[in-house]
């Protein structure tokens, strides 16, 4: 796995080895006392494998596309290594807590924008004093306007993307992970955050990108990752695990 | 040498960290003997795991560094509760003191339960606002984990900020009423003794106690949804028998009930609660056994709270 060290490698920012991810689906999503207990007997449990055994190393700096057809592992493996679940078996190291924006955030719905600014914030482990300091130009960043000031069930869901997309990145993380976050933006948005990342990944920072758009991982992203079923199929520059990756396209549309 | 002996302290590290994973523990014992001291085995000693058994002090660490979030989490939650109502925030109020009224009405005017209690509408206001503060903050913690998924979703940090601040937001409310106690104590003739001083007191261990409960319901109803349904029950079924709205033990040693009756109804931690508050506002004597006892619950409580919360880190907001 390891390649023996040469003196230009940067250090590692992170180590994902044989991670195993599970989770339970309850066939009805909320099961009332009755039903949980019914369950318990194995009926309406059943536990998806969703990640089986994938191990990578990345080094400061990286950029890393991840691709796979829906239903791969891909935000499973991102939630995994933002600490949201926990593997069932292997491990995950990292040199900074990793930030995780998905598309489905939805924050605290009844409360404004700004209210989320603060709390997410406050959440994060930001201080009082920083976030007084900062909200006004994180609230600036977001372009939201008047809409900062209504309840998050009014936002279309670009609109709440700019608005995680400013919080995450309102501590300055070294670790970036986004999962579609971005595809739901305007241009003008996207645009904006590209430059933000640049800024803030700078030569140290790593981003893991799961996207759809495979333009947009061959524009930020020199690695590729491909996952599929749980499993990691390839593992190289971008270019070319796209190319595997299309080339497979007969499997993609069989499921 | 000198340089080494820090890099083999960390390697030492890793490998025990390492325990955790069988192949990344393998993975690592092959590099180092294919190329012993080769700086691979650094790297990775220079990241720290992600999910790593957090202990209790670590775990505490994070949420005071989290302070900020605890104390302005509550406000959101007063904010939205009442968004919808005419009367708004004035409810938080209004409610308990309805309910006083109500209590009044029942007890002391068509039961005349009053049990020969001096001030009976002080020694009633402090029970339905004291006892309130324990139902509401319990309630608030059952919920306060199934009605934040769309926050743990997206963000790393202690669960259990979620219930402690939901605690701590009911005691924001309770301050407006603890203003109205003031001035139901004066109305009343009842006045504020120096005994006052020890109001903060019994208000932390009270807000412990509370803690303990909520971290413990929040834990259940995340599991079964039912919890905060019954919720409401339990509280009603404990506001008779811990004598908000009358002198439940004078009742009990008057009756031909069994001495163990007596004595049941006295560990009950709400009515030595109870005891405290109205020792505070109207005197008389406090059993000094009873409030040990009852310190020696609340710890207990929080103790096994947080234990029991925390089992579950990990999978809140995710079934």
């Amino acid at each position: 796995m390891a390649v023996p060290d040469q003196p230009s490698q940067p250090p590692l920012s992170m180590r994902i080895s044989d991670v195993h991810v599970e989770y339970e689906l309850f066939e009805e999503r909320r099961a009332a006392l009755r039903q949980r207990v019914s369950t318990r007997r194995g009926s309406g449990r059943r536990v998806i494998h969703a990640v089986k055994g994938v191990s990578f190393d990345v080094r400061e700096g990286e950029s890393i596309g991840i691709i796979g057809s829906n239903g791969s592992g891909k935000s499973t493996l991102l939630a995994a290594i933002a600490g949201l679940l926990t593997p069932v078996s292997g491990e995950i190291l990292v040199n900074d807590e990793p930030q995780l924006m998905g598309v489905g955030a939805t924050l605290i719905p009844t409360a404004t924008g700004r209210r989320n600014i603060r709390l997410g914030c406050l959440a994060l482990g930001m201080s009082a004093d920083q976030l007084d300091d900062e909200i006004e130009s994180i609230i600036e960043f977001t372009e939201l306007g008047e809409a900062i000031d209504r309840s998050l069930r009014t936002y279309s869901s670009g609109m709440r993307a700019r608005l995680h997309f400013a919080i995450s990145t309102s501590i300055s993380p070294r670790i970036l992970l986004i999962d579609e976050a971005l595809s739901t933006g305007d241009r003008r948005f996207r645009e904006k955050a590209a430059a933000r990342l640049d800024v803030l990944l700078g030569s140290a920072g790593t981003l893991l990108l799961v996207s759809h758009t495979l333009s947009d991982l061959q524009a930020r992203c020199e690695r590729g990752i491909w996952l599929e079923q749980g499993v990691l199929r390839a593992d190289g520059p971008i270019d070319q695990v796209i190319e595997q990756y299309s080339a497979d396209d007969a499997l993609v549309i069989r499921r | 040498m000198g340089g080494q002996s820090p890099r083999r302290r960390q390697s030492g590290t890793i490998s025990a960290l390492d325990t955790f994973s069988n192949i990344d523990a393998d993975d690592l014992s092959s590099l180092a003997s294919v190329d012993d001291g080769k700086p691979e085995v650094d790297e990775a000693a220079a990241l720290r795991p992600m999910h790593a058994f957090v202990s209790t002090g670590d775990y505490l660490t994070q949420m005071w560094d989290r302070r900020s979030f605890a104390s302005a989490m509550p406000f959101e939650e007063i904010r939205s509760s009442h968004q919808d109502t005419l009367l708004g925030n004035a409810w938080h109020l209004l409610n308990p003191m309805l309910s006083v009224g109500v209590y009044y009405l029942v007890f002391a005017i068509f039961l005349n339960a009053r049990g020969g209690i001096d001030n009976y509408v002080l020694w009633l206001t402090v029970g339905v606002f004291t006892f309130g503060l324990t139902s509401r903050s319990v309630l608030a913690g059952a919920t306060a984990i199934t009605s934040n998924v769309g926050l743990m979703r997206s963000m790393r940090f202690p669960r259990a900020l979620l219930p402690v601040s939901a605690v701590f937001g009911r005691l924001v409310t309770f301050g407006f009423e603890l203003a109205v106690l003031f001035v139901v104590a004066v109305l009343t003739g009842g006045g504020i003794s120096q005994r006052i001083i020890a109001l903060p007191l019994i208000l932390a261990a009270h807000t412990g106690f509370n803690i303990g409960l909520a971290l413990i319901a929040a834990r259940l109803n995340d599991s079964y949804r039912d919890v905060q349904q019954l919720i409401p029950f339990l509280f009603r079924l404990l506001m008779y028998i811990s004598g908000v709205m009358f002198p439940v033990r004078q009742y009990i040693d008057n009756s031909d009930a069994p001495g163990i009756v007596s004595r049941v109804v006295s560990l009950n931690p709400m009515v030595q609660i109870l005891d405290l508050y109205r020792w505070v506002f109207l005197g008389g004597t406090v059993d000094l056994w009873h409030t040990a006892q009852f310190l020696l619950i609340t710890a207990l409580l929080i103790v096994f709270g947080f234990r029991f919360f925390r089992v579950k880190e990990l999978a809140y907001g995710r079934a």
